[in-house]
């Protein structure tokens, strides 16, 4: 097995290449984000995947069920958050039988990060996790790399999120209704998808409030305007 | 590829990617890497016979597993006056790196163009053959990527066909397979046009078994065998393919031939 | 002892300090489809096997049987999968047997998802998955890390991309079985001749949720050319420079012997005559 070493570009000339992932790995290049809003919460992504320069998958899910409330955004390797979030999935469905309840989004994001951090030498997962309970409503936990935990009130992730920061900070706002919410997130992620080679494709969204998860799809056909689910 | 996660910083700057540091170098050193060679792919093959040399070649360019093209010849009329090299006497066939292989043809033509203009009469195959081995040398150290055979027609008017490695090493033979499917064609030679291994049944018992005599093969038989082993050689690799390209060299010129071969 | 053997790992591990290189697995660089119509599921494959430049197998099978309703296009490591989507079928099977349910795609999936995941990559599979079960028809790809995606037409191997300019130029949403098979062989024969690793003819594979049909060497468009001369040689060309004649009943003196019984000679060799 070869496996890529540098911490350079590679030849294509856009990409970072880490040195932990491995030569032909299939790739979440990703634009991801999760902001919590008023009622809820909401997750953002594009829908690249990348081995190396070619697109593996136009319209790729990267928003992942892990309890019927509690979602993550998923970037790095894509066999690695596949993984995880299987794993996680199972958990938190053995947590709600023996409980009787669902679990909460710091419990699921716990269970996220106990696999991250153990496992850090071995995985390539950026994750955010997204959930809305009925303690704590809407809540963003993001697990970055190395495996440590963040609670934040909104999180931005993947290649495409370095051209966002500014953005993202300029005009977060404490509260949102879930329109302007929405509105934030789609024109952050149009942004980073603009800019990011290794992001595209369509922008997949989840909102999640006491109601459930709601799915939004936009296409680059319509700019991104019309809501199509 | 991509950056991961929370903090962009913590992957480094970004790299322009011929500057990136390379790992497995020493400590604080950079490695530079220069490529300069391709390999793309293809065989050619030449045959002597009596009063003829007949040379072919795929008419395929490939790199990795794409093709370039379908219909990039390999081999070429040297030393004619024209554009169309019509009066041309000799012929070269180039295989290995297509870049360099066009750029020794250029060479090796222009010289015997020179010669042709200075001194009224074409260059003979031995005369060139012996040039064609200095312009190979003269880039020992940063070689010409091609492995060359020179055809033509000898003083006496028998074929002639000499074969090169890379810098410029030569040997005048009966007959050369050069390039990809050169390991796959040449033991067929051996055995068809020199007939090794090949004895006269009843003649003998055991060391004692006489060889079959030496006999060089007839036009007709040469071009049968050409087509035939290409075909195979189509079959078997999976760089060779498209068309098969023949030039015969006899005392009355050199005449083309085209022949299509399987395109997967 | 169930799984793989490791005994000679040390020794060629020493070996490949020493500078000899790695044996060179057949790989299948290849080209597999998939394509989803109203009612079913088509795959395709081609037949080329190679071991670097040189050809392996002219005609080998790259759809592999898990269950009946369940089939799989591999690429990459020719061994990883066929041994893959062996080991998975015969998981399956035993699966299907306890719970007295037929096997379901995503099931088969996640076996094969989780199996490779746990290999990081070294088991070099990479699969197309196609099904119908009691939940509908699916059509997945796994890669050899365990990355899944799912859609409504896939490609994969070195002529992916050749193949995939095909689906991405004609494919559209709802079509018949006809036109579904058309499409995929399309894409197959685009991996054939633009692709050096992928070559020979198409296999398709049709499955709907009430039958499965191969259609082995669906397109035959690479026949092998007649030559134009024979090369027999005549009997006696050959130097023989010392006979031994070991009788059948003397055999036993040499090597041990079973009598085996044959019931069917299998396929002939492709030779010239």
């Amino acid at each position: 097995m070869e496996f890529g070493t540098s911490g350079s570009l590679s030849e294509d000339g856009i990409h970072v290449d880490m040195d932990r992932l491995k030569k032909g790995e299939v790739n979440l290049g990703t634009s991801i984000m999760a902001v919590t809003f008023k009622d809820g919460v909401i997750l953002g992504a594009d829908s690249r995947t990348t081995t190396g320069a070619y697109i593996a998958n136009r319209v790729t899910d990267k928003l992942t069920r892990v309890h019927d409330t509690i979602w993550c955004c998923r970037s790095g390797s894509a066999a690695d958050t596949q993984a995880v979030a299987d794993i996680v999935q199972y958990q938190l469905g053995f947590f709600a039988m023996m409980n009787g309840k669902p679990p909460t989004t710091q419990t699921a994001a716990a269970i996220f990060q106990e696999i991250c951090y153990s496992n850090k030498d071995r995985l390539s997962a950026g994750l955010i996790i997204a959930g809305w309970d009925e303690h704590h409503g809407g809540q963003v936990y993001a697990i970055p790399l190395g495996g440590s935990l963040h609670k934040q009130p909104y999180s931005i992730g993947g290649s495409g999120s370095t051209y966002i920061y500014g953005f993202c900070d300029s005009n977060w706002k404490e509260n949102m209704e879930e329109a302007e919410a929405v509105d934030f997130v789609k024109e952050a992620l149009k942004e980073a998808i603009k800019w990011d080679g290794s992001s595209g494709g369509v922008i997949r969204m989840v909102v999640l409030t006491a109601k459930g998860a709601d799915r939004h799809l936009y296409l680059p056909d319509t700019d991104y305007k019309v809501r199509h689910t | 590829m991509a950056m991961f996660s929370q903090n962009p910083l913590m992957n480094g700057p970004n790299y322009s990617f011929n500057e990136g540091p390379k790992v497995n170098a020493p400590e604080g050193a950079r490695q530079h890497r220069f490529d300069p060679y391709t390999d793309n792919g293809g065989s050619t093959l030449a045959i002597s016979g009596a009063d003829f040399t007949i040379m072919a070649g795929d008419t395929r360019l490939t790199s990795g597993y794409s093709i370039n093209s379908r219909y990039h010849p390999k081999v070429f009329k040297i030393g004619g006056t024209t554009a169309d090299q019509h009066d041309a006497t000799l012929c070269l066939s180039v295989v290995g790196f297509a870049a360099d292989g066009e750029a020794l043809k250029e060479r090796l033509d222009a010289i015997c163009k020179m010669y042709q203009y200075r001194h009224g009469k074409p260059m003979s195959v031995k005369a060139c053959a012996q040039r064609l081995s200095t312009i190979l040398y003269q880039k020992r150290f940063f070689p010409y990527y091609v492995y060359a055979i020179l055809g033509g027609l000898d003083e006496e008017g028998k074929g002639a066909v000499y074969s090169y490695d890379p810098v410029g090493s030569y040997e005048r033979e009966q007959c050369r397979a050069g390039g990809a499917a050169a390991s796959l064609i040449m033991p067929f030679l051996d055995n068809q046009v020199n007939f090794k291994n090949q004895h006269v049944p009843g003649s003998g018992e055991g060391h004692a078994l006489q060889e079959r005599e030496r006999k060089p093969l007839t036009r007709s038989e040469v071009e049968i065998l050409v087509k035939d082993v290409f075909d195979g050689a189509v079959e078997r690799h999976i760089e060779v393919g498209d068309g098969l390209q023949m030039m015969v060299i006899t005392k009355n010129g050199i005449e083309e031939i085209f022949l299509p071969l399987k395109e997967d | 002892m169930p799984g793989f053997d490791f005994s000679n790992y040390n020794r060629n591990a020493a070996l490949h300090a020493q500078g000899v290189p790695l044996p060179k697995a057949t790989s299948t660089g290849t080209t597999i489809v998939g394509c989803i119509f109203e009612g079913g599921v088509v795959i395709a494959a081609d037949t080329r096997a190679t071991s670097g430049p040189i050809v392996a197998d002219k005609n080998c099978e790259k759809l592999h049987y898990i269950s009946p309703n369940i089939w799989c296009a591999g690429a990459g490591t020719a061994a990883d999968t066929e041994f893959t989507t062996a080991l998975i079928s015969s998981q399956l099977e035993l699966h299907s047997l306890s719970t007295g349910r037929k096997p379901r795609v995503v099931t088969c999936m996640t076996l094969l998802k989780q199996h490779l995941f746990r290999y990081q990559g070294h088991i070099g599979a990479y699969l197309v998955v196609a099904g119908a079960d009691s939940t509908g028809v699916h059509l997945f790809t796994v890669h050899a890390h365990g990355s899944t995606d799912k859609l409504p037409y896939v490609t994969m191997g070195s002529g992916s991309l050749a193949a995939m300019s095909v689906f991405e130029t004609q494919w559209k949403a709802k079509m018949t079985q006809d036109e579904a098979v058309k499409l995929c062989s399309e894409a197959i024969l685009a991996g054939i001749f633009n692709d050096l690793g992928s070559g020979s003819n198409v296999d398709v594979a049709v499955i709907t949720p009430d039958k499965t049909t191969l259609k082995r060497n669906y397109i035959k468009p690479n026949e092998r050319t007649q030559k134009l001369k024979s090369y027999k040689f005549a009997r006696g060309t050959t130097a023989v420079l010392n006979e031994k004649i070991i009788r059948k009943e003397d055999l036993g003196n040499f090597v041990s012997v079973q009598e085996i019984h044959v019931a069917e000679p299998g396929d002939k060799m492709e030779v010239d005559v």
